[in-house]
């Protein structure tokens, strides 16, 4: 097998100025989650933030990114009518809730 | 045989996965977060059927579909879901071209049937990712991107020795990759109206109307490829990164903010390549200049930033007017060696010192974790 060609982490994963762009639903928050790690696939149950509990009815999408030596595993999690980015840091093991998508 | 999968309005679709709520609506992916200042990244294909396609600014595109959806595009879920398909694509044991960050072709000469790997593929991508692929095979690269294009989006087709003249009459000549409006022009004036009137054309005719790119274009359509031209040169011929600024500005240091910022970038991916450049390229845009480009060769090649930024300052010299309004602005490293200059003074040592420490940083703690203080002029307004 022989792959060559683009590299898209060439292209994108550069430094990208910040407060160019606003973006108010940012929370980026710490939240308590239970989650399932089985393997290498973590599955988030429930998250409690601001006091609240919130039950994960589906992650509709999960992406990870890298932040120097960490990193981040994203989900996109609906709860009740909601949609929620949450993240898992694998440096610091610590859980936040990045933005209420919609 | 050569499959190409292309995947159908791919960062639209990954956000439609994300937020289901936005399937089978217009989408706008935006470059930015301000909607109103930036331009379409991607489309779904509700937003394409009111004519909305990439690099359209997005005022045009919400006054053409007023109820269309924006969301700013975020690369990193983008990056990861190319990367996947890739390891994924990686597990058939073909030889495997990753030609952009949505499209990748598969070597399957020796397979014995492309349509069912073809299909296969397919429906691992929806079932892995939530999103969906097209699929063209035909024999060389040039013919499978066509094919790929045929039956979008979630569809597939194959060129075969059978279909492929009747295939290539019902399509105009724009279609092919490469073709663009100068090239299909010059063509309709020579009376090649569809792809079948290019494919049928001498090597000669394509000489004689688009020079040696003409024999490139006849050697694409009708050659059986393989990867192997790929493989034998798969260094890079050039480093650059480009960038739409917020705002046109005549601000010098704003814009020599960007100019270092760019230069840093492209040398870091230099340092990361064990590459240097000789040739400086910078290119510049801007209501009253237009389209600037200048390049400028050095004795000595360099892979440091500062040097870069230099180099392309005196490049810059060149634009005769005083402070201009720019736009967007890219720097580019060519005509790249394998090592750069050996210092001979001491401070240039402690450059390089100085260069490889930053990078380990950088690597170890993310991209933007150090970098030159004059980098933070490029925030300003």
């Amino acid at each position: 097998m022989v792959q060559s060609g683009f590299n898209p982490r060439a292209r994108w994963d550069r430094h990208i100025p910040q407060g160019e762009d606003y973006q108010p639903n940012e929370l980026n928050e710490i939240i308590q989650v239970l989650a399932w790690f089985r393997n290498t696939k973590i599955t988030p149950r429930w998250f409690i933030w601001r006091g609240r509990k919130y039950k994960i009815k589906q992650i509709t999408y999960n992406w990870q990114e890298r932040q120097g030596g960490a990193i981040i595993n994203y989900f996109s999690v609906c709860s009740g009518a909601d949609l929620y980015q949450i993240s898992f840091n694998n440096t610091t093991s610590g859980w936040r809730l990045n933005k209420i998508i919609s | 045989m050569i499959l190409h999968i292309d995947m159908d309005a791919f960062f639209a679709s990954i956000e439609q996965a994300i937020n289901p709520r936005l399937k089978g609506k217009p989408l706008i992916v935006g470059s930015r977060a301000n909607k109103l200042h930036t331009v379409v990244c991607a489309a779904s294909y509700e937003a394409k059927a009111y004519g909305i396609d990439s690099g359209m600014p997005t005022k045009e595109a919400l006054r053409l579909c007023p109820e269309a959806r924006f969301v700013p595009a975020e690369q990193g879920r983008y990056i990861w879901t190319s990367e996947n398909i890739l390891e994924l694509l990686k597990e058939y044991g073909f030889e495997l071209v990753y030609a952009s960050i949505d499209e990748f072709q598969l070597d399957i000469r020796y397979a014995p049937q492309p349509e069912s790997i073809g299909r296969d593929i397919r429906k691992r991508i929806e079932q892995r990712f939530n999103i969906t692929a097209s699929v063209g095979i035909a024999k060389n690269c040039l013919l499978a991107k066509l094919a790929s294009k045929l039956n979008k989006p979630n569809g597939m087709a194959i060129l075969t020795e059978k279909n492929l003249s009747r295939i290539l009459a019902g399509l105009p000549a724009e279609n092919l990759c490469g073709i663009g409006a100068k090239s299909s022009a010059v063509l309709n004036e020579l009376g090649v109206k569809t792809c079948l009137d290019l494919y049928q054309k001498p090597p000669l005719f394509l000489k004689r109307a688009f020079g040696k790119q003409g024999l490139n274009l006849y050697a694409s359509l009708h050659s059986s490829d393989s990867f192997e031209g790929l493989k034998a040169d798969n260094r890079p011929k050039s480093i650059g990164h480009s960038y739409t600024l917020p705002r046109a500005s005549e601000n010098t240091g704003f814009i020599k903010a960007w100019i270092r910022l760019l230069s840093e970038m492209v040398s870091r991916r230099l340092r990361e390549q064990n590459l240097a450049c000789r040739t400086a390229h910078l290119w510049a845009s801007g209501p009253e200049i237009g389209n600037f480009a200048a390049q400028k060769t050095f004795q000595a090649a360099t892979d440091d930033g500062y040097e870069l930024y230099l180099r392309c300052l005196k490049i810059i010299a060149k634009i005769s007017q005083k402070a201009p309004k720019i736009r967007a602005l890219g720097v580019t490293g060519s005509n790249l060696t394998l090592e750069s200059f050996l210092p001979l003074f001491k401070e240039q040592k402690r450059g390089e010192e100085i260069n490889r420490a930053v990078d380990r940083i950088n690597t170890r703690l993310g991209e933007d974790t150090i970098y030159p203080a004059v980098i933070e002029l490029t925030k300003i307004c």
